[in-house]
This record gives C-alpha cells, structure tokens and sequence, in this order.
C-alpha cells in the first residue's frame, strides 16, 4: 500500500503541555484507518497540525513526497488534504448548496454546481439544497458537512468524530460514504469514539492517550489490549462496550 | 439652492463613505475604524499634486485615490494578521497617528489646515455639476459593492466572515480576500478625499479623527450592515436629519449639543430596538 500521509516524529507542545509527542504514523491510500482513545488524547491536535491549524513544533508531515509544515492551511487543502470538524461548522448565513460550492479544491471550478447537485444526492439531501443550515436536524447538517468535504475531492479525508450525535438512516448514509470514499482511493482517517462504528469499517486502528500513540494495529488486535481496556475504558479486557 | 446642494454633495461623500466602509466591517467583518484616513490619504496627495506639481486635476484625484489604496495595502498586510479586537486597537492607534503626521506636515498646512485647493469645477455651474459627479460616484460605489459582494466571490467573503478557519481549510486564501476588501475599501474611500478636497477647497486634520469614524460606522449600523442599501439609507437619513433641525432657528449653543444628541439617541434607539439596522438583510438561522 502507499502511504498518502506520513507523520515523522510529529511533536506539539501548548505551553508546558504536550498534545503531540514524537508521533510517527502513515495512512494509506484505500485504506480507513481509525484513531481512538478518550477525550483530551490528542485525536483531534493530531488533524490540526495536518490540516494545518498547528504548526508542529518538531518532525515533517508528508503528503506523498510532499512535505506540509510549512504551507498554510489553504494550500494543504488545495493539495488534497480535506477535513470535517467535530462542531459541524457549517457556514450560517450560506445555503446548504452554497455551503458545498465553498469545498472544491479549484473554486470556483468548471462543473461545480452539477458535482455539488450530484454530492448532495449521494448523501440524499437534495431536497434540502436551498435550506439554511440551521434549518436542519443535526444529523442532517453533518452529513452537509461531510459533503461539503467531499467537494475537495481529495487524497487524505479526515474525520473528526463524524458519528457523534447520529442515528439511523445518517449513520448508515455516512458509514457508507466512508465506505465508498476508502473504495475510490482516498486514505481516511476517522476519529471516533463509536466502538461499533471502528469495528465495522476500520482496517486498522491507532490508540492515542496523552499525545502519545500507546498502541496501533488491526482493530481486533487493539480492542483485545489490556491497557486499551484500563486506559480508555477505565476497565479490564472483556469490558469493553460498543 | 447652493445650500441644497451643499447636502446633496455631502449626503453623496457620505453614502460612498458609508458604503466602503461596509464593505471592509459589514460584509468582511473586519473591525477597523481607520477609513476617514484613507479619505484624508488621497484628499491630500490629490491636492498636494495638483498644487505643488501643477498636475491636472482629473489625474490628482487618480493619483489620490491609487496612493489611498496603496498604503491600505500596505498597512493592512500586518494589520490583517490580526483580527477582532485586536485588529480595531491597530485601527484606533493608525488613525491617531496618522491624524498627528498630518498635523506636523508644513505642506499639508499643518494643524491649521491646507487651504486654497483648487475646484475641480468653476463657474456658475460649479455646484449642480459636483452634484451630478459626487452622486454618480455614489451610485456606482453602491453598484461595485453588491457585485463585489454577490456571486460566487461574494459568497467567499461571507463564508470567510462566518468561519475564517474553517473557510481556509476548504482552500480559500482568506488573507488574500481579506487584503482586496481593504485595498477596495480604502481606496474608494480615498476616491471620496479626492473629490472632497477638489469640491471644498480645504482640508483640516480635525476632519479625519475618531468622531468621524463614529458617524461612518453609525450610517452603518443605522443603516444595517452587510446589506447593499443598508449603508445608502444610513448615510441619507444622518446627513439630513441633523440638517434638518438647523431650519429651527435655535441659538447655535443649542444647536451643536443637540445634533451630537440625535446621534446618540439614534444609535441607542437603534441598539434596543432594531440592532441589525433599518435594511438588513433576512438571515435565517
């Protein structure tokens, strides 16, 4: 496999805080790797210093050959690297349709409009094109964003607690977009604390605790760890809940 | 009549006052109160050329108007990286400083002012044909920002104002945009100091403090911010309103203390009762 994103000895302090301790890690292309480990961990700063919210205080992100530290947010995402947020961040006074006409990479773009008309089928919020944002149940404003990333049409997908707050027909749309996306090649990484959610899609699973990745791994191999157990679950192997 | 169209003129640099300046607050969300300097910037390059080098004046206030908005680039490059609060601090202390290099400047005539500017016209129809330029200057001021403002650029800017950090990690170079509102803001801004300082024959640094910004950004509020018309009605409604009282023959003591009250009391009627202004535009949440 080849990886789409490396991180080489990535380090963030805030403060006398570290978020991000010599973190070295690669996702590949097709592949959707899951991130986990209880709140505070570092999940989260870990998709900021690759988007380009942070900038690392040591080590060198790498898109494929390309290294990122030093290039600005934009720039990161022109190259492919697309993100949702944990708070959906949908902008208010947009419609939804304008919303995902803010996502392509060559904005304004050849074509957008047909691929935004297109995206928003695929997640089934065409009805909803020219609603506002805050019209929408939450499910619905997620998967919005989700959308809106995916007019990146990107290498890397990152995304932060997508799962969180959503049930039913949402969740099944968006395990399937997940699905579909590692399908077409783009390397995703999914932050989530949904158990049952890793299990189903991830192929490989990172566990993060204090800025540090305690433990990587296929997910089978991670969920069976004691000290995934004691440290995340606050329990003994076995105990763990989906 | 020449009194009628010395409001004209007024009301017409106040609606392209008003309306740059919604573009950079309104519309760009940048919180900086330094755009009568930049009217003041260009009155003064446009006078000073025209009156030291003997340069036309139709090419002064070009002149004006591009050094305005060269400086705003300038100037909003570092000013630009920081935003909010910070951002209006940086403004306040520009302008102030600005306003004192004015004042220690001998050929822009200093604190007392810089007079004997030439007109841009003469004659007995001096005033009806500054009438027709200030107020076709201010309809197409208002045409420019709501094409700048609507459209797929349009939409950017908004979204930047929404969500600065989440608007560039979709790919758009926020400080880019942010840059152009300025420099655009700025420089109509300066376009506005040009034509006044050929319309009014004199320029005072005490024209360009922090009093002035406060009447631009009440038009503003008033008017309701981050609309097109908002801005045109704004400006409109705070030229001749005070205007107006002047026809009651009060002592000019009561006069003065009065205006400043209106002000006042409309920004506070306004505050509680319609803070998003008289235009403003249906956002629906």
């Amino acid at each position: 496999m080849t990886a789409a994103i490396r991180l080489v000895s990535v380090q963030k302090h805030f403060g006398g805080i570290s978020v991000a301790e010599d973190i070295s890690l690669e996702i590949h292309a097709g592949e959707i790797l899951g991130l986990i480990g209880p709140n505070g961990a570092g999940k989260t700063t870990l998709f900021n210093l690759i988007s380009g919210i942070h900038a690392p205080d040591g080590g060198e992100i790498y898109l494929g050959d390309q290294p990122l530290s030093r290039l600005p947010i934009y720039k990161r995402a022109r190259l492919g690297i697309a993100r949702t947020w944990q708070h959906v961040r949908l902008f208010p006074t947009l419609s939804v349709l304008d919303n995902l006409l803010m996502g392509p990479r060559d904005y304004p773009g050849a074509g957008t409009d047909e691929r935004a008309a297109a995206i928003l089928a695929r997640v089934g919020m065409s009805e909803a094109r020219d609603k506002m944002p805050g019209e929408l149940p939450f499910g619905q404003q997620k998967l919005v964003a989700l959308a809106r990333t995916l007019m990146n049409d990107g290498k890397v997908l990152l995304l932060d607690e997508p799962m969180a707050g959503v049930e039913g027909q949402v969740y099944e749309t968006i395990k399937q977009v997940v699905r579909d996306e590692a399908k077409a090649g783009r390397a995703v990484c999914v932050v989530e604390h949904n158990v049952s959610f890793i299990r189903d899609l991830c192929t490989r699973a990172v566990f993060m605790f204090n800025g540090r990745i305690e433990q990587q791994g296929t997910v089978e191999e991670l969920l069976a760890s004691e000290k995934l157990a004691e440290l995340y679950f606050g329990g003994k192997k076995g105990e763990t809940r989906s | 009549m020449e009194y009628i169209y010395s409001v004209l003129i007024l009301i017409g640099i106040n609606i392209i006052m008003a309306s740059s300046f919604n573009l950079i607050i309104g519309y760009g969300g940048l919180i900086s109160i330094a755009h009568p300097i930049f009217f003041a910037l260009a009155g003064y390059c446009s006078a000073i050329v025209s009156m030291k080098f003997g340069v036309p004046i139709p090419l002064a206030i070009v002149l004006g108007t591009l050094f305005s908005t060269v400086l705003s680039v300038a100037l909003s490059l570092p000013s630009l990286r920081v935003s909010g609060d910070y951002l209006l601090i940086a403004s306040i202390g520009f302008q102030l400083g600005f306003v004192e290099v004015i004042k220690n400047i001998e050929a822009a005539g200093a604190a007392s002012g810089l007079t004997g500017i030439p007109a841009l016209y003469s004659g007995p129809l001096r005033s009806p044909a500054f009438v027709v330029t200030i107020l076709a200057v201010a309809a197409l001021v208002v045409w420019l920002v709501h094409r700048m403002t609507h459209g797929d650029y349009g939409r950017a800017i908004q979204a930047m104002r929404d969500d600065e950090e989440c608007f560039t990690s979709l790919g758009r170079n926020a400080t880019a945009i942010k840059v152009a509102i300025f420099a655009v803001g700025s420089g109509v801004a300066g376009l506005a100091g040009a034509l006044y300082a050929h319309y009014s024959q004199f320029l005072s640094p005490e024209q360009f403090g922090i009093i002035q910004s406060g009447l631009i950004l009440t038009m503003v509020v008033v008017g309701g911010m981050g609309t097109t018309w908002g801005p045109v009605v704004g400006a409109l409604l705070l030229t001749a309103l005070p205007q107006a009282i002047t026809f009651v023959n009060l002592p000019t003591a009561i006069m003065a203390p009065l205006q400043g009250m209106i002000y006042t009391g409309l920004v506070l009627l306004f505050l509680f009762v319609r803070p998003q202004g008289l235009m403003a535009k249906k956002v629906r949440q």
